[in-house]
């Protein structure tokens, strides 16, 4: 009886800490379909480009289908349905308060709007169904994991979708250094950046290395994210310091760059650098923005849309502003749409529509005028309202300050992950 | 023949019965548990082999032992501090004062919010600029903002925000079923208030108050919101857990595994522990 009961006891503490772990693990959530009701009173003249070949550097994929016999022709859609499972609350919103009225107002189509994740998205359009998602929203870095998850996607083109020509050739390339075989429509171009509070900083550092020499002026004050926390910035902010000190140098391999000289020196300015910031660490960017509210934090390197729309939202101060580094705030990463290529004809010609105008200089605009989120396509800033660069830099600045991409390494984001201890000061 | 078929028949029966209680013990802890053990044993990122590497390179970190120590001291430190909050609350409520129902209704809202949210509304509610230090600096003695997030005792008072009403609702109910009578009686018997309660009340709901500690020690030992939010430097292990998985590409989970092994060792280890002293106490 009483070796039951150490049995039963043993079993239930090892159940929970065993639930702790499976909980722990990135279990997809439950599809969320938000119904739109916002109804647009402003129509927006959609500017029709005319198509211009992009030239394809692969061809794909997509099974090619027996010709099938001629029946009347099907009602045009008028619903389709978009999967995102990327974006955070400040995109969430904009889609169903902005671009959905929008896409609505330019094309006459509804777009359901459905919060999901890739892992359960890929599955779901293995065995297409009507409202499982006929465009997808992905990070480069899932736009790259799409193109290998076995999902027929549709070879995008000028005939489909003209305002593809907009984009830039080389963000429809490539993603994540993986060929994307043109599936993916660049949509947006995301970017961190040098965020400070100007009612506490009038005069931010423009380079890496002057923040450097000016942490004393920033003591206690510079918002840093623990080199161990779930946000990617977490690994952000360590890359680019090291990046600006260490230059080309940081793509020699990992066992090579941490017995280089410069990079030692590099990481020694790091941890000096780091025990200048606001103690202790923020856990997350939760904090991190609490911070900033309370005044504790002043300047920091965070993603530059969600620090101005949530400035916007009254959840970080009002003056917060962004500037660019010169020796590289972040890789400026695109994100993509794509049509799947086993939804019927008639779910593509209206997703080809959406993707259209989501493409057009109107939509775009909006992106960056809204929430702080370049361009993908080649739209001319001037039509941008200048009160927007009062608030970031051009999207020029930013594409001569960009870091490489090819400098963004799995195993340097581990070896700072690695290294939290050091980076960390009590 | 006839006896022996219904027999079979009533077994036959009762197997049925509890076949959905078995699959569920196996499907939801027997197999999780030992899919963490093996798990806990593979040397990092492969399928096979076998390793203590996990445990030994855990074990043997100071920090790994300070995590474990940090654990400890929140939860018995929270054990604690509820116990001592939730006493004398129970005691004041069982009076059913003023408002007993709506008070009955705030000890529960700890519970009713979830973890997360409770733990952002503490970090705002302390924070520099807070509602708590608004209040703290309009006393003549505080000058600066009084610094409770990031800090030990900070996350004690917040384990204990949120932990309370185990200790709360137990001891209540023990209070509550106890007969007045027996403290009447006492009282007639020259007893003072004080006697009363350390001599009538106190040995009678010592069940309820131990129940209620034992559930606020092992909820606190795995909290993970609270101080992933508003813990700072102070990271149990659960928190150290999530760490190993979501810090890597791809997730650390042999080492996660790991601890979550170690992890629920030390809560039998410590609720045994607890037990036994308990019972030798009530053996007394």
């Amino acid at each position: 009886m009483k070796g039951n009961r150490w049995l039963f006891a043993i079993a239930l503490c090892v159940l929970f800490a065993t639930m702790f772990v499976a909980c722990a693990a990135p279990t997809p959530p439950p599809a969320q379909i938000v119904k739109e009701t916002v109804v647009v009173q402003q129509t927006v003249a959609v500017p029709q480009t005319v198509a211009v070949p992009v030239p394809q550097t692969v061809i794909v994929q997509a099974p090619t289908k027996a010709p099938e016999p001629t029946t009347a022709p099907k009602p045009a859609i008028t619903e389709i349905v978009m999967a995102d499972g990327q974006s955070g609350a400040n995109f969430q919103e904009y889609f169903q308060k902005t671009a959905i009225p929008s896409i609505k107002a330019a094309t006459g189509i509804n777009v359901k709007y459905i919060v999901t994740t890739d892992a359960e998205q890929f599955e779901k359009m293995k065995a297409w169904k009507p409202g499982a998602g006929d465009m997808h929203l992905y990070f480069a870095k899932n736009m790259a994991a799409a193109v290998s998850s076995g999902v027929p996607w549709e070879v995008l083109d000028t005939t489909k979708v003209p305002n593809l020509a907009k984009d830039d050739p080389v963000d429809l390339k490539s993603a994540a250094g993986v060929d994307l075989k043109g599936a993916g429509a660049a949509f947006w171009k995301s970017s961190y950046a040098l965020v400070y509070n100007s009612a506490k900083v009038s005069k931010p550092p423009v380079s890496w290395k002057e923040w450097y020499d000016r942490r004393a002026e920033f003591k206690g004050h510079i918002g840093l994210i623990r080199p161990d926390a779930k946000s990617s910035a977490a690994w952000r902010q360590r890359m680019m310091f090291l990046h600006a000190f260490v230059g080309d140098k940081l793509a020699l391999p990992i066992d090579q760059l941490q017995n280089d000289p410069v990079f030692k020196d590099a990481w020694a300015k790091l941890i000096d650098f780091t025990s200048y910031a606001k103690m202790p660490l923020a856990s997350e960017p939760v904090n991190l923005f609490e911070d900033f509210n309370a005044g504790d934090s002043w300047i920091s390197l965070y993603a530059q849309d969600y620090t101005m729309w949530s400035a916007r939202q009254g959840t970080m101060p009002p003056t917060m502003k962004a500037v660019y580094p010169t020796e590289g705030a972040d890789i400026v990463e695109a994100s993509y749409m794509a049509v799947p290529a086993n939804i019927p004809d008639e779910y593509k010609a209206a997703a080809f529509k959406v993707l259209n105008y989501l493409l057009s200089d109107d939509s775009q605009m909006r992106l960056v005028s809204t929430m702080f989120q370049y361009p993908a396509t080649n739209v001319d800033p001037n039509l941008i309202p200048a009160i927007v660069w009062e608030n970031i830099p051009k999207m020029d600045v930013l594409k001569k300050t960009a870091m490489p991409r090819e400098l963004q390494r799995q195993d340097l984001i581990n070896y700072i992950a690695a290294h939290a201890a050091e980076l960390t000061p009590k | 023949m006839l006896q022996a078929w219904r027999k079979y028949e009533q077994n036959a029966v009762t197997l049925l019965l509890l076949l959905p209680a078995f699959a569920a013990f196996f499907g939801l802890f027997a197999y999780p548990i030992l899919i963490t053990l093996i798990q806990s044993f593979r040397p990092e990122g492969q399928t096979d082999g076998f390793t203590f590497e996990n445990y030994v390179n855990f074990l043997s970190d100071p920090r790994g032992r300070d995590v474990i120590v940090l654990t400890f001291v929140l939860a018995i430190g929270a054990t604690f501090f509820s116990l001592l909050f939730s006493i004398p609350l129970a005691l004041i409520l069982r009076e059913k004062v003023r408002g007993d129902r709506f008070f009955r209704l705030l000890v529960l809202v700890p519970m009713m919010v979830p973890g997360l949210i409770g733990a952002l509304g503490l970090l705002l509610f302390f924070g520099s600029r807070g509602w708590f230090n608004l209040a703290a600096q309009a006393l003549p003695f505080v000058q600066e903002p009084l610094t409770i997030n990031y800090t030990i005792h900070g996350l004690i008072l917040f384990y204990v925000w949120l932990y309370f009403p185990y200790t709360a609702l137990t001891t209540l109910s023990a209070l509550e079923g106890l007969d007045r009578a027996v403290e009447e009686a006492g009282a007639v018997a020259g007893a003072n208030p004080r006697q009363v309660f350390r001599f009538l009340i106190v040995p009678q709901i010592i069940p309820g108050i131990l129940a209620g500690s034992v559930l606020t020690f092992m909820t606190a030992f795995g909290a993970f919101s609270i101080p992933l939010i508003t813990g700072g430097n102070y990271r149990p292990l659960s928190v150290q857990i999530y760490k190993e998985i979501s810090s890597f590409i791809p997730a650390h989970w042999s080492a996660a595994s790991a601890m979550a092994i170690v992890m629920g060792i030390l809560q039998v280890a410590a609720l045994s522990a607890y037990m036994r002293l308990l019972r030798q106490r009530q053996a007394r």
